[in-house]
């Protein structure tokens, strides 16, 4: 055991609850920034912010009929503070919502375990999206379809009507670019594998790289790095 | 037929650059479809002549090959000029849904003025949308209401840039009486 992991021993149950997970909402929201993937959706960290934002607003709407000073102050703060996290919140959703938005049938087939076991490169995965963003997905891309179906595809041949077609050499469904660039610090010691070469590349702790996101993805994932 | 896929691919460009979306180009859509259905019985009718002839004679030429060939690769090419033109105005749509916008609404208004001036304005600003797309915004719109619901809290469509300041500057011009704030 090192110098550091004592001290972090020493300190962490002292940091709040509140102020952890403001660190972790700002490190998933540059994650969900910055990846070219979706990541999995953060379901507890979600709920204790959004638990925490409720507890917020009802002080602020039970205080501002108080017209003392001090209390005024104190609102303002409350409510600045109230609205950085509502805009943390706001960008990682609608971030994610744009990726959504832009490969929903490799998305419908990460979800889905019947299609992700046919394809070879998707890998399945159910904790990806919220409920929510699940329904969102469905309906989106179903009415995408009926509407293209009622535009033009019906009067196609059926063979052709399908919207995830693989065959005739280009693949219609759009992925996203796992060899983009990431920025990664490294929080523990760690080797990367290359994707050319063969040779592995070692990770310190503390050092800053750029490096393919294909390569430390599962990096990311377990905590050892974090993209920046 | 290769005229109307590269006008479309054009008309999906602009839309693209001019940030808006177009009129529908209704016209061209039901030529490729049209073409499309042609290739599609022609492709059939040379199945056909190559199945009766092969009990006769055996051997299928070359002309025969390369023309289903290419009659397919024409039908692959036109439904992908096709989805690529209807895509890039979802887009448009959802955007401008997200942004707020009521395009419906504003294509209302749009037809209103038009039949007010006459029909001789009827090329300029006619109906930028198929009815299939204003079904579509319709219920996008539904979704997207649905989705944001869900979040009351956080006003998904509010500002994405990050928050500096809780209150703005503002300069009262007109006399606007007695504003509601967020909290009284």
């Amino acid at each position: 055991m090192n110098l550091d992991e004592i001290l972090a021993e020493a300190t962490g149950p002292s940091i709040p609850q509140s102020t952890l997970d403001l660190q972790e909402l700002s490190r998933v929201w540059v994650a969900e920034r910055v990846a070219p993937e979706l990541l999995p959706w953060p379901e507890t960290l979600m709920e204790r912010v959004l638990a925490g934002i409720r507890r917020q607003v009802e002080i602020v709407e039970e205080q501002t009929g108080d017209m003392d000073s001090k209390t005024n102050f104190k609102l303002i703060v409350i409510q600045t503070e109230l609205e950085r996290w509502k805009f943390l919140v706001r960008s990682l959703l609608r971030a994610r919502i744009a990726k959504i938005d832009a490969h929903p049938h490799h998305i419908l087939f990460t979800i889905s375990p019947t299609l992700a076991s046919q394809s070879s490169s998707t890998s399945y995965n159910p904790d990806l999206l919220s409920p929510a963003e699940s329904n969102y997905l469905h309906t989106h891309t179903a009415l995408l379809s009926s509407h293209y179906s009622s535009s033009f595809l019906s009067t196609f041949p059926s063979a052709l009507q399908s919207l995830d077609d693989t065959s005739g050499g280009i693949s219609m469904i759009s992925a996203p670019d796992l060899d983009t660039a990431v920025f990664v610090r490294c929080l523990e010691d760690c080797t990367v594998e290359r994707t050319e070469g063969g040779e592995s590349l070692i990770l310190r702790r503390g050092d800053v790289w750029v490096v393919r996101w294909r390569g430390v993805k599962l990096k990311v994932e377990r905590g050892l790095c974090e993209l920046i | 037929m290769e005229v109307h896929t590269t006008g479309l691919m054009q008309n999906a460009k602009r839309v693209i650059a001019l940030n808006r979306l177009l009129p529908y180009q209704a016209d061209t859509v039901s030529v490729l479809l049209q073409g499309t259905r042609e290739l599609n019985d022609s492709i059939n009718n040379t199945l056909e002549e190559i199945q009766s002839q092969q009990s006769s004679a055996g051997q299928l030429g070359p002309e025969k090959t390369a023309s289903l060939l290419v009659n397919h690769l024409c039908m692959r090419r036109n439904k992908r000029c096709l989805l690529a033109y209807h895509k890039v105005r979802t887009d448009k749509i959802d955007e401008a849904l997200w942004s707020g916008k009521d395009i419906l609404e504003d294509q209302q208004s749009q037809q209103k003025q038009q039949a007010g001036e006459g029909a001789d304005s009827g090329a300029e600003g006619s109906n930028n949308l198929s009815p299939e797309e204003e079904e579509y915004t319709r219920q996008y719109g539904e979704l997207l209401a649905a989705y944001k619901g869900q979040w009351t809290d956080i006003d998904l469509t509010g500002s994405l840039e990050p928050p500096k300041d809780l209150f703005v500057d503002v300069r009262v011009l007109k006399d606007a009486g007695e504003i509601m704030t967020e909290y009284g």
